[in-house]
């Protein structure tokens, strides 16, 4: 083991470090599609389509992530004996690396359905009247007018949510059971605290990792941003993602 | 009274419904309800201190001594890193760990200091926090996290007091903290108000959090009333209820929602007379 208490403990979390981006990075290629379709569906006319997304959206968005965790969970508990057991996926749907992602993109997609639905409006109506009225398709003008335009729009805001989503991975082990060594940042920091007490020192450690992983996020955010923008002269190009916090009111 | 009035209702409803009325009237539940305080209080206190700490980040933010300044980015800015649920759990513990550090010094020997392998040195230093000390570490965290997220938005908020307003406060002659505190504070309310209810949702929706430092809030007794239920007199009372009463607070905190997002409703209609256009 390494002299210094410091670097001891920035070893000892690497591990877990990875259990809070593999929930992360699960969540994000499933919550991001799954967002957009809700966005879409929150924008359609039909009642029936409008309905059932706005309401998901509403529902995930206006509950703690910590009782969706309960929920979801002992709702697959109590399934566990009738349906998944005798279908033979019971290792695999009441596993928390699976129940965890399966709660993060619900809950992940509400919030970025939000966000995209937003943006969505926000696309001026004259262009989509517009590419109308060259005869495009409804799926085309989605494909190249709004979308790609709400996607610039949103870009800012869905950084945030990146960032939230991953924080928010810090919940699944509080509610969901540990599996043997199988345990994130803050289980691993509670253990090494239980050890000698020092919470200043462990849980600085996983601060930093969660500070250090934050500013990657961002960073490649600013990235993409940019890449999204490229069209436009930089002086004219909206304000990129950063870690500094925007005055949003 | 409550036996009476579910006598009372038993003439009318049939038995089945008021079997149910029973069960959910049973002490436990009643302490379920009554757990409630806990949530909503930490949600009210809780806010009071963030929107102080948010009002005092926003103040040390514009403030013209640097290292208060630097203090104030800081803070506003650590909570875009590191998750809220760390501070949470971290802000008490630490909080209580300095509070047994310093009475460590005073009571306990030189060699119980020296030794240092369990923590508090000595049982005299030994802090035992029970519920309400708890509570209020965890009002504290709250205000503390949630005030970092105030102070970004109330700092948005001075910079959109119009700049007229505060060139005439200069004019009449207030002193540079004369227009601070009398003129941007005072103006700034209508543009956070937006803000601030998203801030406030956020912390109502951490207010599920209470039962990681020990408080019998409302998430621990619904797990303690859905775990299944077995008394020797009766037999099995009911099998494995939890999802139901996850279910239940999932549906309750949807309302809380509603109800938050009605009355900040009102509340910007109200304030924003006469300043906002579309309110």
């Amino acid at each position: 083991m390494l002299e210094n208490p410091i670097l001891n403990d920035i070893a000892t979390l690497a591990k877990p470090a990875l259990f809070n981006i593999y929930f992360a990075l699960a969540s994000i290629p499933v919550g991001f599609p799954l967002a957009v379709l809700l966005a879409v569906g929150k924008c359609q006319r039909s009642r029936w389509l409008r309905w059932p997304s706005s309401a998901f959206v509403y529902a995930f968005r206006g509950s703690p992530l910590f009782i969706q965790f309960f929920m979801v969970y002992s709702v697959m508990l109590s399934f566990n004996l009738s349906h998944w057991k005798p279908m033979g996926i019971d290792w695999l749907v009441m596993h928390p690396l699976f129940i965890g992602p399966v709660v993060l993109v619900a809950n992940t997609s509400a919030y970025a359905a939000e966000i995209f639905y937003g943006a969505l409006r926000a696309v001026p109506k004259g262009q989509i009247e517009a590419a109308q009225a060259l005869g495009m398709s409804r799926w085309r003008v989605f494909r190249s007018v709004s979308w790609p335009q709400a996607l610039r729009l949103a870009w800012p805001a869905y950084t945030n949510e990146l960032v939230f989503l991953f924080h928010a991975t810090t919940l699944v082990y509080f509610t969901l059971p540990v599996i043997n060594e199988q345990k994130d940042l803050m289980n691993k920091a509670g253990e090494l605290f239980e050890r000698d007490y020092n919470a200043v020192l462990h849980y600085s450690v996983a601060a930093l990792y969660f500070l250090v992983i934050s500013i990657v996020i961002f960073r490649f955010a600013a990235w993409y941003h940019t890449r999204l923008n490229r069209h436009l002269a930089p002086a004219e190009r909206p304000p990129a993602p950063s870690f500094k916090p925007r005055y949003l009111r | 009274m409550l036996e009476s009035f579910l006598t009372f209702l038993g003439q009318y409803l049939p038995d089945s419904l008021m079997a149910s009325l029973h069960y959910l009237t049973s002490g436990k539940h009643l302490a379920w309800y009554a757990s409630l305080r806990y949530t909503l209080g930490a949600a009210l206190l809780g806010a009071a201190l963030a929107v102080l700490f948010g009002l005092a980040g926003a103040a040390m933010k514009s403030a013209r001594f640097a290292p208060l300044r630097a203090i104030g980015h800081i803070y506003t800015t650590m909570v875009r890193g590191v998750p809220d649920v760390l501070f949470f759990l971290f802000f008490p513990l630490a909080f209580e760990q300095a509070v047994e550090y310093f009475f460590a010094q005073r009571l306990c020997s030189a060699d119980e200091l020296a030794a240092a392998g369990s923590w508090p040195p000595c049982q005299a230093a030994q802090w035992y926090l029970g519920t309400t000390e708890y509570f209020i570490l965890a009002c504290v965290s709250l205000g503390l996290v949630y005030g970092a997220f105030a102070a970004n938005v109330i700092h948005g908020a001075m910079q959109s007091v119009p700049a007229g307003q505060i060139e005439a406060a200069r004019a009449y002659g207030f002193s540079d903290r004369q227009v601070f505190w009398r003129f941007r504070v005072r103006q700034m309310w209508v543009y956070a108000l937006p803000g601030l209810s998203n801030v406030w949702m956020l912390l109502l929706k951490a207010t599920s959090l209470l039962s990681l430092l020990q408080i019998a809030d409302i998430v621990q007794w619904a797990e303690r009333l859905g775990a299944p239920n077995y008394l020797a007199r009766v037999g099995p009372v009911h099998p494995d209820w939890r999802w139901k009463y996850y279910m239940a607070l999932f549906v309750f905190y949807i309302l809380l929602t509603m109800l938050s997002e009605w009355f900040f409703r009102k509340l910007q209609a109200r304030a924003g007379r006469g300043i906002l256009s579309q309110s």
